[in-house]
């Protein structure tokens, strides 16, 4: 993301006044992102209500943990997005647990779905961009291992499952692909 | 787990790929490892683009009230560790006196603001501490903050009836004012002065013998008359206070 695009959002001005205390603040934050920040977690949970769930979550995180953002650890609203993403992929590991059936049988249903959603994220990147750009250069397996698990929140073992690879070779390849990936965007 | 290609690791963690207990491990870590950290600052906004193609979706209307439900049931400063800490300097002023502290609300913000501006000025307290006396550690250093959370001042108390106040900030005192210092050891010995302010300067006080500094220890900076208290107690509104932390 752009150090401009970064110091523009005033999210980070939004987040030191949720340290000391402004309440204001925080609702501001809601306002202008839950929107947005549901529809990133829904992504990961497939569920619009356990997605909101997670927002909910997420925002106490942000008013009780605000004072320990800082500037020199990335943006604001990539401290932000963290925290839903967390709470998200911890909500799909505690369910997977719970109802593996039931989880298989939807996670069937909503598969093509799901495929949709991980590759209109990649369709849907700023054509000038540098991730997109790098993304790009990735061999398609791997870029979409990728996509898979940062988008959709998807493991090693289900990457794999969708993949048809075997779980070592998925892995090998995810890892080779992010160094790829950072070197081309360093 | 190692931690020898952070790179690797901070990109794992990020998209999610980590087992429960290596992410654990990775956040105990990221505290401490300021390399690590900032690899995974970098990765999290290396794949932001993405969250950004996501489409807001409307969401329920109940859902903020939800979330301030949750905030008021969460203790204000869900971070505190000293639950004395909200004590008023002089439990026998009638809180009219301060028109700060006849709102709970107004209360639990301040301690909300003073543990934000604590955290984020502990090391330049503690940077500040060593600079100033170089061969004598003190033993309990306090920033003190005004209402806002703004840092105003620093004390660094020696005990052994030596402490040292730097103002970091132009306090405004009136001319027939003068600003005190307090702290309170106990609640039963209440507040206590450690001496008075010159003019918006940086002052060795000279207090009496108290018992040894605190962790978590009240300090305070009021505006009283000149001369001091009349009382022996503080009567003025309080400019800043903070608590005290053991230099580690």
């Amino acid at each position: 993301m752009a150090a401009a695009e970064m110091a523009a959002d005033g999210l980070d001005r939004e987040l030191f006044a949720c340290a000391r205390g402004d309440a204001l603040a925080l609702k501001r934050i809601f306002d202008r992102e839950a929107g947005r920040l549901t529809a990133v977690a829904e992504r990961i949970v497939k569920r619009r209500d356990l997605a909101e769930e997670v927002v909910q979550e997420a925002f106490i995180n942000i008013w009780t943990k605000a004072h320990q953002y800082s500037p020199d650890r990335g943006s604001a609203r990539g401290w932000i997005h963290a925290i839903v993403r967390n709470r998200a992929l911890n909500l799909l590991r505690d369910g997977r647990r719970e109802d593996l059936v039931d989880a298989e049988r939807l996670d069937a249903m909503r598969e093509a779905d799901q495929m949709d959603h991980v590759l209109s994220a990649f369709a849907a990147l700023d054509r000038d961009s540098r991730l997109r750009a790098c993304l790009d250069t990735l061999e398609e397996t791997r870029r979409r291992g990728i996509l898979m698990a940062y988008v959709g929140g998807y493991s090693h073992g289900e990457i794999a499952g969708r993949l048809r690879l075997p779980l070592g070779t998925a892995k090998s390849w995810i890892r080779r692909g992010l160094a790829a990936l950072r070197e081309c965007m360093a | 787990m190692t931690f020898e290609d952070i790179h690797a690791i901070a990109d794992d963690y990020v998209l999610g790929l980590l087992e429960r207990s290596d992410e654990l491990a990775v956040e105990a870590e990221m505290a401490r490892n300021g390399d690590l950290a900032r690899a995974v600052a970098a990765a999290r906004d290396r794949f932001l683009p993405l969250d950004m193609t996501a489409m807001p979706v409307p969401v329920s209307s109940t859902l903020w009230q939800r979330i301030e439900t949750r905030l008021q049931e969460t203790p204000a400063g869900a971070g505190d560790t000293a639950g004395e800490i909200n004590t008023r300097m002089d439990p026998d002023r009638p809180p009219q006196a301060s028109p700060r502290a006849a709102n709970d609300n107004a209360a639990s913000r301040w301690r909300r603001a003073a543990f934000g501006g604590l955290a984020a000025s502990l090391l330049m307290a503690a940077g500040l501490a060593f600079t100033l006396t170089r061969t004598v550690e003190p033993l309990v250093v306090a920033v003190l903050v005004d209402e806002a959370g703004a840092v105003q001042a620093v004390v660094e108390d020696f005990g052994s009836d030596r402490a040292v106040v730097r103002l970091l900030d132009d306090l405004k005192v009136p001319a027939d004012r003068t600003m005190q210092v307090w702290t309170l050891p106990s609640r039963e010995m209440g507040p206590v002065s450690l001496g008075l302010l010159d003019q918006a300067r940086s002052t060795r006080l000279a207090p009496p013998a108290l018992p040894r500094p605190q962790d978590a220890q009240l300090y305070e900076i009021t505006l009283e008359p000149a001369g001091g208290s009349p009382t022996g107690r503080p009567t003025g509104p309080i400019l800043a206070k903070g608590f005290a932390k053991l230099p580690r």
